[in-house]
């Protein structure tokens, strides 16, 4: 496979039929005697300079995602298309360099920097993986460059991750992983651990950072206000599998799957004339190591009917979006309408 | 209406070095039967420190000052020791944030239940076992008879967090507090807990106060507002008061750097800086420094609560406006 320079039409990176199990031990002996589908049969297309937010509740498998492409958790099959080149294919040291390109933010900054280092080694150590920087001086000179990106001091390079303040540490984190220049950055959580009046100063940021320097957000969260702000696309994860996808605009405002729907009418708006919101989806999310047959969602979807629990709907495309419900699939005899 | 709880110039602090730092401030509000309150601030704001402080569980070496917080006219923290345990969970029932670690992991849901009925209420265990089983039923429990032998390993998240709630409810308290009661829990089921709660408030005379930071959370549960920041309240008022017209401020600032407020893609409002740990509390208004409106004399400003039309609101540009009453 040949790289190409990539058109902004062409996806930078694609994900297809993506699984990742993990087997569950018992006894003795260890033996496997099931799987946990945290991820089953996901395809995502992140876009250069553009954002993709991949949101559900916990337990959906959206973090083992983010997790599977940087094959921080090996999936057990599929393809990570890096620029049609797929990375679970390299070998682990094409696989290190490639790393370069793809970067990670995680939630809680605090247990991702390592506490004896000072913020200086923290940002080099990326330059130095990457033999970025002839000299030691112009590692420092990036290092410094890097932080007064995410708009820190210099001088802060000499501290100590504990001396900064929550939303000061992911502002060190945005910085370790855009030292080394990536075109995906994956933000798992990023925000979520922050107080409000911070996690505005960190949501401009990552939005200043993406109009200077082009780079793609995969942005996994559970809170849909976040995901509506940050526009660009959306994938709704329930149970492994993405139950629809498409412009976030568009699927804000006619979401078509009973999921998504339910899921943003669990949204608790802060406008004090908006009606009080009723519970929309009842129960919990099953047990990943023992998903509902058929389409997942079908126990707690008040539109589920037959067809429902027999198959899992295939990916099917409305307008801009893209669905997996039987409600959409014109082969199956509607008993019910929809919309 | 007569208020169940009040508190009044409530002060606590920790010590530093041979300094005493105050962590709360002439904390101050009331609480009716049926109301709910929300203490709404960001972390360090001093709205859990308030809860601990009610129940007089402010972790050593902290301690109250002054101040008083009166329960149906009695001063619980002049209450002897064993007076003050018979309050908490009876009179004051809690539920917390993680629910997983608030249950006792080897005894049954429903035998923590009838424990609690049994430690406050001379009744039967088998009358305090038909009693757990209705209650786990009034939350919302699917087959509550065969619920309550579940251990809470066996339970999801929203099941745990209902599971506290009846525990909360099992001795009818006057006063409900609840300390980020849906933060762990996803959102269709915080949704969930939060209808529950509602119906609850509205079949009962229980009086909630609310903890949170969330002013969604707010929206959904409370009558009442009042805003927290560095250990003191800045601003109080009716729910739709508050949310509509926020006059401090910090609040207009909160409630402006909510990304559902701003237009998709649109930079959402910044406050600079962040809360000051309860050391670095500035004198005069606390919020001065991160202020957008703040002049000189804000720095030497003794903060005050001021009536301002519906609300209480502590900030001098409010009060020179013509607040001042």
């Amino acid at each position: 496979m040949t790289e190409t320079a990539g058109s902004p039409d062409q996806a930078l990176l694609s994900v297809r039929d993506l699984r990742t199990w993990f087997p569950i031990r018992r006894g003795l002996l260890r033996r496997v005697v099931g799987q946990v589908r945290a991820v089953d049969g996901v395809d995502l297309d992140i876009y250069p300079g553009r954002t993709l937010s991949l949101v559900g509740e916990s337990g959906c498998g959206k973090t083992t995602v983010g997790r599977s492409i940087l094959r921080l958790a090996e999936p057990t099959a599929g393809q990570v298309l890096y620029r049609g080149q797929d990375l679970l294919a390299l070998p682990q040291p094409e696989l290190r360099q490639r790393r370069r390109k793809l970067q990670m933010v995680f939630q809680d900054p605090m247990t991702s920097l390592n506490p004896r280092m000072r913020v200086r080694s923290i940002l080099e150590e990326g330059l130095l993986a990457f033999g970025i920087g002839e000299t030691a001086s112009e590692r420092h000179e990036r290092a410094a460059e890097a932080l007064r990106r995410v708009q820190l001091h210099p001088d802060h390079l000499k501290r100590f991750p504990h001396e900064f303040s929550g939303g000061q540490r992911q502002r060190i984190g945005i910085a370790r992983a855009l030292i080394v220049e990536p075109e995906l950055l994956i933000c798992d959580e990023a925000v979520s651990a922050l107080d409000v009046s911070i996690q505005a100063q960190v949501l401009n940021l990552l939005a200043e950072l993406q109009a200077e320097l082009g780079v793609a957000y995969l942005f996994i969260t559970h809170d849909l206000s976040v995901v509506r702000h940050l526009g660009g696309d959306v994938a709704v994860m329930y149970l492994g599998r993405i139950v629809e996808t498409g412009p976030t605009e568009d699927v804000f405002s006619a979401p078509l799957h009973p999921y998504t729907r339910g899921l943003l009418g669990s949204i608790l708006s802060a406008d004090p004339s908006a009606a009080r919101t009723k519970a929309q989806v009842l129960g919990d999310v099953p047990s990943p190591a023992d998903p509902p047959p058929g389409c997942h969602f079908h126990t707690r979807c008040e539109k589920a009917w037959a067809p429902c629990q027999a198959s899992s709907p295939a990916a099917r495309q409305k307008g801009r979006l893209t669905v997996r419900c039987h409600l959409y699939d014109p082969s199956i005899p509607q008993s019910r309408s929809c919309d | 209406m007569s208020a169940v709880l009040d508190v009044s110039k409530l002060m606590t602090s920790f010590p530093a070095g041979k300094k005493r730092v105050p962590v709360l401030a002439d904390v101050t509000f009331s609480l009716a039967a049926g109301r709910c309150l929300a203490l709404v601030g960001e972390s360090g704001s001093g709205k859990s420190m308030t809860a601990l402080s009610i129940l007089r569980l402010v972790p050593r070496p902290g301690q109250i000052d002054a101040g008083s917080v009166t329960l149906s006219g009695r001063d619980l923290l002049t209450l002897p020791v064993p007076e003050m345990r018979s309050v908490r969970g009876r009179e004051i029932a809690m539920i917390f944030q993680e629910p997983m670690t608030s249950l006792n992991p080897v005894v049954s849901v429903g035998e923590q239940v009838v424990e609690a009925i049994v430690l406050h209420e001379k009744v039967s265990k088998q009358a305090a076992r038909e009693r757990s089983v209705e209650l786990f039923r009034r939350v919302g429990i699917p087959d509550p008879g065969a619920r309550v032998h579940s251990f809470p390993h066996q339970l999801s998240g929203g099941l745990k967090q209902r599971v506290m709630i009846a525990m909360a409810l099992a001795l009818r308290p006057r006063v409900l507090l609840a300390d980020e009661p849906t933060t762990a829990l996803d959102v269709t089921v915080q949704a969930q807990i939060l209808e529950l709660l509602r119906e609850l408030q509205a079949e009962s005379e229980t009086a909630i106060l609310l903890i949170t930071h969330d002013f969604g959370v707010v929206n959904q549960l409370a009558d009442d507002i009042a805003v927290m920041y560095a250990g003191r309240i800045v601003e109080s008022g009716s729910r739709t008061a508050i949310l509509e017209s926020p006059s401090h401020p910090y609040t207009r600032g909160l409630l402006a750097a909510l990304p559902g407020r701003a237009r998709a893609g649109e930079r959402l409002q910044e406050i600079p800086g962040r809360m000051p740990a309860p050391a670095d509390v500035p004198v005069g208004c606390p919020f001065a420094p991160r202020c957008p409106e703040a002049i000189a004399d804000c720095g030497a400003w003794t903060a005050r609560l001021t009536k301002l039309d519906k609300r209480e609101v502590a900030c001098l540009r409010r009060e020179e406006a013509g607040g001042a009453s």
